[in-house]
């Protein structure tokens, strides 16, 4: 807590652990949740579609967050883990008349049972072992999903499933969806904050630095590790859940490998092992997403030849291979650190250092 | 009896093919400790490159070969220099992601320099089915097969032979070691990726020879992942031993699992083998079982 402006002394533990300390970080506190409450009001209806795929991607990449940036364990199978969340959800509204506040932590739940299989050969594997797991997970979990009997999840035709209900009414709009999904990721995203300075967040980060050392602290390295992907896919289960009400269509392509590799993309640009980053990283590689999706007819225009659809996806391919391969080599620390940067040379203008 | 023994061979031959890519893997993987999982990627890029030597300005064979052969070498070597180097001491995550942005990158430029659309590879193995008793064989597979052994053979010469693949081995044994020995670990990692890239254009050519190729082909650098996983990715020989192994699994599991399973067991098989490795002996067959230490 290095921002504080000065004057400001902690009396009392309460004090020093909580978030939001001082009345200008109350009044900014408000004002943002204000922000959030009014946004139906008054963006345009393409603007809220963004907004709430940008909501249910950052759940998922925070949640890749917890596992990769704070647990240092590989996963290139965070897009499955949301899948399996979307499915399970989605299988429960269609086939079993759940409710969505129900559904959606089913799928949660879902998404972590699978994760947390895939995250046991992390006790005996790391690195790119792990990786490799991660992928096997990827590619198993369509050929898995779609054998399945058709009445279960759809087979490879999809399931489709029924707005989400508060007693008779439909939330079927995106202004109702909206304050759904915003909801949510408020939730999970403060659930998050406050799990790096539990006593789960800081074993997670001593088993990151270096897993032998701490078990010899008294860290029980299966538990934790399983735990790590456990809630790391509970958060990606908890966006599948919101993305299936969102589209309210669900089918494996939509979780491929290919999402797993933007997800990736969007924490090392925000900056690997901050959550803050996580969410920078996700609002940046969007607003790219949204870029080329604008940019993309206008390019079509010049190059004919390349074909419209064909053109999309290569430029969102370049952009993303490019922007990862870049932040690896000039800014491996992403955007998380540069905001701190710039938070702590406004702290102390006009003085260089302090 | 003999469909039995035909898919047990074809199965090897597959399999003999899968152990080529993973031998690019295992060269790349032994220099700089590297995973390099746009490994299809490379393989589909080799194969546009012949094929624009081949059907783009449409020269023979012979001459189209060697051109293409310089032509990834230089790639192999600009890869590295440009995206590698800067990653030496870097964590194994970045090493990973790095790997990751070069397959997603290289998707978007194989479909900017030749579009998305499939396109006809030149037939460069007769479609005419070899026969040889009772067992029928595609021809490029069984040539494949060929191919794949002679360059087990010579990657193995290169390796326990010649200065430079002494030095690659060293390299693969310890950084430190190499580089107070006077041998250039950089220069070394240089190699590791022009002789990867020429072997996945090997690879590429052998498998693609009369089939269609776009970028979605890039899919099969990931089935090559367990094979060299389960030789071993130390092992140069653990490849196509392993390669057999899973080709022979999922020919088998394709004829006599498939009806139960709606066409998943083939496809899955490798997988479920390298979770099953990666459980019980994550080093492969033949892998160093590296020990570490605080």
């Amino acid at each position: 807590m290095a921002v504080l402006p000065c004057g400001v002394h902690s009396i009392n533990y309460s004090q020093d652990k909580a978030f939001i300390r001082t009345p200008a970080q109350w009044i900014c506190f408000i004002a943002f949740l204000l922000i959030v409450f009014a946004g139906p009001f008054f963006l345009p209806p393409r603007m809220l579609g963004i907004i709430i795929i940008t909501g249910i991607t950052t759940v998922a990449v925070v949640g890749l967050q917890i596992t990769v940036g704070l647990t240092g364990q590989i996963n290139l199978g965070q897009s499955a883990f949301m899948g399996m969340g979307a499915f399970t959800t989605a299988t429960l509204a269609a086939n079993f008349n759940l409710p969505f506040w129900l559904s959606i932590p089913a799928g949660g739940i879902g998404g972590a049972l699978l994760g947390a299989i895939f995250g046991i050969p992390a006790l005996r594997v790391k690195g790119f072992y792990l990786a490799l797991t991660t992928i096997a997970a990827q590619i198993l979990f369509p050929l898995l999903i779609t054998r399945m009997p058709s009445k279960w999840f759809g087979g490879a035709n999809g399931l489709g499933l029924a707005p989400a209900k508060i007693g008779s009414f439909n939330l079927q709009s995106d202004q109702s969806l909206y304050y759904l999904i915003m909801g949510v990721t408020v939730i999970m995203l403060s659930f998050a904050f406050n799990l790096t300075r539990s006593r789960v967040g800081r074993a997670l980060m001593a088993v990151r630095d270096n897993d032998i050392v701490a078990e010899i602290m008294g860290i029980n390295l299966f538990t934790y590790k399983t735990l790590a992907f456990g809630i790391g896919s509970l958060y990606a289960g908890i966006a599948g859940g919101l993305w299936a009400y969102y589209i309210r269509y669900v089918m494996v392509d939509q979780f491929s490998l290919w999402f797993s590799v933007w997800y990736l993309g969007m924490i090392i640009v925000g900056g690997v092992g901050s959550i803050l980053g996580a969410i920078l990283g996700t609002a940046f590689l969007r607003a790219l997403q949204e870029l080329i999706t604008i940019a993309g007819p206008w390019f079509g225009q010049i190059f004919p030849q390349a074909g419209g659809g064909a053109l999309w996806f290569s430029g969102m391919n370049i952009i993303l291979g490019g922007v990862i391969i870049l932040f690896l080599i000039f800014e491996p620390k992403g955007l998380a650190h540069r905001w701190n940067v710039l938070k702590h040379s406004f702290r102390i203008w006009p003085y260089p250092y302090l | 009896m003999i469909d039995f023994f035909q898919y047990l061979l074809n199965g090897i031959m597959v399999g003999l093919f899968y152990a080529i890519m993973a031998l690019a893997f295992i060269i790349i993987y032994r220099a700089g400790r590297i995973l390099n999982l746009a490994q299809g990627e490379v393989v589909v890029f080799g194969g546009f490159i012949v094929w624009t030597f081949i059907a783009g300005a449409s020269f023979s064979l012979w001459i189209a070969l060697p051109l293409s052969l310089v032509a990834v070498v230089v790639l192999g070597f600009l890869v590295e220099r440009g995206f590698f180097r800067p990653m030496i001491g870097q964590s194994i995550f970045a090493n990973i992601m790095i790997t990751v942005g070069l397959m997603v990158l290289m998707r978007g430029l194989m479909i900017v320099f030749w579009g998305a659309n499939a396109r006809p590879f030149p037939i460069i193995f007769s479609l005419k089915p070899i026969i040889l008793g009772p067992f029928t064989f595609t021809r490029s597979i069984f040539f494949g097969a060929i191919i794949a052994l002679a360059v087990f053979i010579i990657t193995h010469w290169i390796f326990e032979k010649t200065r430079w693949g002494l030095g690659l081995s060293t390299v693969a044994e310890d950084h430190v070691v190499a580089q107070s020995m006077g041998i250039s670990v950089k220069r070394s990692i240089g190699i590791a990726w022009a002789l990867g890239f020429i072997v996945s254009t090997l690879a590429a050519i052998t498998f693609l020879s009369g089939q269609s190729i776009n970028f979605l082909v890039s899919e099969i650098g990931l089935r090559a992942l367990p094979v060299a996983l389960l030789g071993g990715l130390e092992s140069i020989w653990g490849a196509p031993l392993a390669g057999i192994l899973i080709g022979v699994g999922e020919a088998l599991a394709g004829a006599y699992l498939d009806k139960y399973t709606m066409g998943a067991m083939s496809e899955a098989f490798p997988f479920i083998i390298m979770l099953v490795i990666l459980l019980i002996r994550p080093q492969g067959i033949f892998g160093w079982k590296i020990i570490e230490r605080v």
